[in-house]
């Protein structure tokens, strides 16, 4: 609770509406109930940051939380029905033991098809890589080349969970997780927190000269169990999603100055740059060889660090994302601010990619 | 002895190697599936070796994959210690896990020949 409340008073405070009465407040967060032994933690913030009478509550959707959040919000928002909203992400995760939290994530698999033969998600991961591995040609040392990217823009990012660079070499020698993804492709368990404040762009001019808008969403699923799709080396959802996005912006991937993928492996950047529609399928690789994805290159991805290194507090990876393409879009990233930024793309997903949100942000001034 | 089974759905043809109440693609109801088993052996699609394990498995790495046995791709725990891609394996009922204190059983993966 404390890490929700202030993220949450940050981004009332930062849209100057500590004055203001709120309509509602949607919270996203994965499993309070086990890790803090606390359900019902919308109904809490409301009460510890006195937003009472607001409608409050949590969204559980694994770790697309915090995308489904905002999206919920900004229907909302959209219909008419509410005027002012908080969305918040929140998740305490190192209070429990690595393989209670671990086994949590798992859970989320398919309970017959996956999750009782011993499936974790940093398996899937494995299993994802491999296959893009022989189909492709993609290498370990392309996994290390985005860990050491991310890693590095996590350096730059006073938020970031291990604000650390990391090497090549470091990455490649790292211990073993799930054969052939080393400790430094997978994301760690972390704490977090991030929220922002939601109402029409008419009503966001009273609050600030750089409101940003959120200029389409799309949210898709899938079937469950990896070996079942058409596919499994295709994230249709995220292919279905950012579709759906598009659309509703009248944008193309192109017009996309800056984008935070969900990468809690860093196949899954890989893949979903391509399912985005970034890259051709099967070529991301070669383009993370060009530098295509760093801070200065034609699409900078994961500036905040990513799941990788800004840290994968479930619940709060979502509305993560979100906040480090506001400040994008408002030029205030310092060191790690792509130039001139204007539109921007958040990846989330739940599962392993069977339900993934997608928002295209841009400047609304 | 476990039957080693998948589902056809008869209105699309469509193959399911996990029970669906409808159809993956055409949606026709469960009550038009059929219940077929399917080939002796498969050939191995991806795989890991998973060093960090979860509960109720004891000794690192555990090795699970994806086989496909004539177009159906079944998921589980592979009984190698040299798992490579495109080869031959066959399913064997054991205990896959303990869970939560109980042992759980299902099919595995062990090399065909």
């Amino acid at each position: 609770m404390d890490i929700l409340a202030e993220a949450s008073m940050r981004a009332i405070k930062d849209a100057k509406a500590e004055k203001k009465d709120f309509d509602a407040v949607y919270v996203a967060n994965m499993f309070a109930g086990e890790t803090m032994k606390q359900t019902a933690v919308a109904s809490s913030l409301a009460d510890r940051i006195s937003l009472f009478p607001a409608a409050a509550e949590r969204l559980e959707n694994g770790p697309a939380a915090g995308g489904s959040a905002l999206k919920n919000a900004y229907l909302a928002v959209a219909s008419g029905a509410y005027d002012l909203v908080l969305v918040a992400g929140g998740e305490k995760m190192t209070t429990a033991d690595t393989d209670v939290v671990t086994d949590l994530v798992a859970t989320m698999t398919h309970p017959t098809a996956e999750y009782i033969h011993g499936v974790t998600l940093p398996a899937m991961g494995g299993m994802l890589t491999r296959l893009y591995m022989e189909r492709y040609g993609l290498t370990e040392r392309h996994l290390a080349m985005v860990a050491v990217k991310n890693h590095a823009n996590a350096a730059k990012n006073p938020y970031a969970h291990i604000q650390r660079t990391c090497t090549i070499e470091g990455a490649m020698n790292s211990g073993m997780i799930a054969d052939p993804l080393r400790l430094y492709y997978v994301c760690p368990i972390s704490d977090g927190s991030a929220a922002v404040v939601l109402c029409s762009m008419e009503k966001a001019k009273e609050f600030t000269s750089k409101p940003v808008r959120i200029a389409g969403f799309g949210h898709a699923t899938d079937i469950q169990a990896i070996q079942e799709r058409e596919d499994p080396a295709v994230l249709k959802s995220v292919q279905l999603a950012s579709k759906q996005a598009f659309k509703r912006a009248g944008m193309t991937p192109k017009d996309i100055d800056v984008a935070e993928l969900h990468d809690a492996f860093e196949i899954l950047e890989i893949v979903e740059s391509e399912d985005i529609g970034f890259f051709e399928k099967g070529k991301a690789h070669l383009a993370v060889e060009k530098g295509a994805t760093s801070l200065t290159g034609e699409i900078p991805i994961n500036t905040s660090g990513g799941l990788k290194a800004r840290g994968h507090a479930v619940g709060a990876t979502g509305m993560a994302q979100v906040v480090e393409l506001v400040w994008q879009l408002r030029g205030e990233c310092g060191e790690r601010q792509v130039k001139d930024a204007k539109r921007a793309l958040a990846c989330n997903f739940g599962g392993f990619g069977n339900n993934t949100v997608i928002h295209i942000f841009e400047r609304g001034w | 002895m476990e039957k080693f089974v998948a589902y056809r759905c008869k209105v699309c043809g469509q193959l399911m190697s996990v029970k669906h109440d409808r159809c993956i693609k055409c949606k026709a109801t469960a009550d038009q599936f059929e219940e077929f088993e399917l080939p002796k052996t498969g050939s191995l699609v991806t795989y890991t070796k998973l060093y960090a394990l979860p509960e109720g498995i004891e000794m690192p790495p555990l090795a699970l994959g994806v086989v496909d046995f004539g177009g159906v791709r079944v998921l589980g725990q592979l009984v190698t210690d040299d798992p490579k891609v495109g080869m031959k394996l066959k399913p064997v009922w054991g205990k896959l896990r303990m869970l939560r204190g109980k042992e759980i059983f299902g099919f595995k993966f062990e090399p065909a020949s």
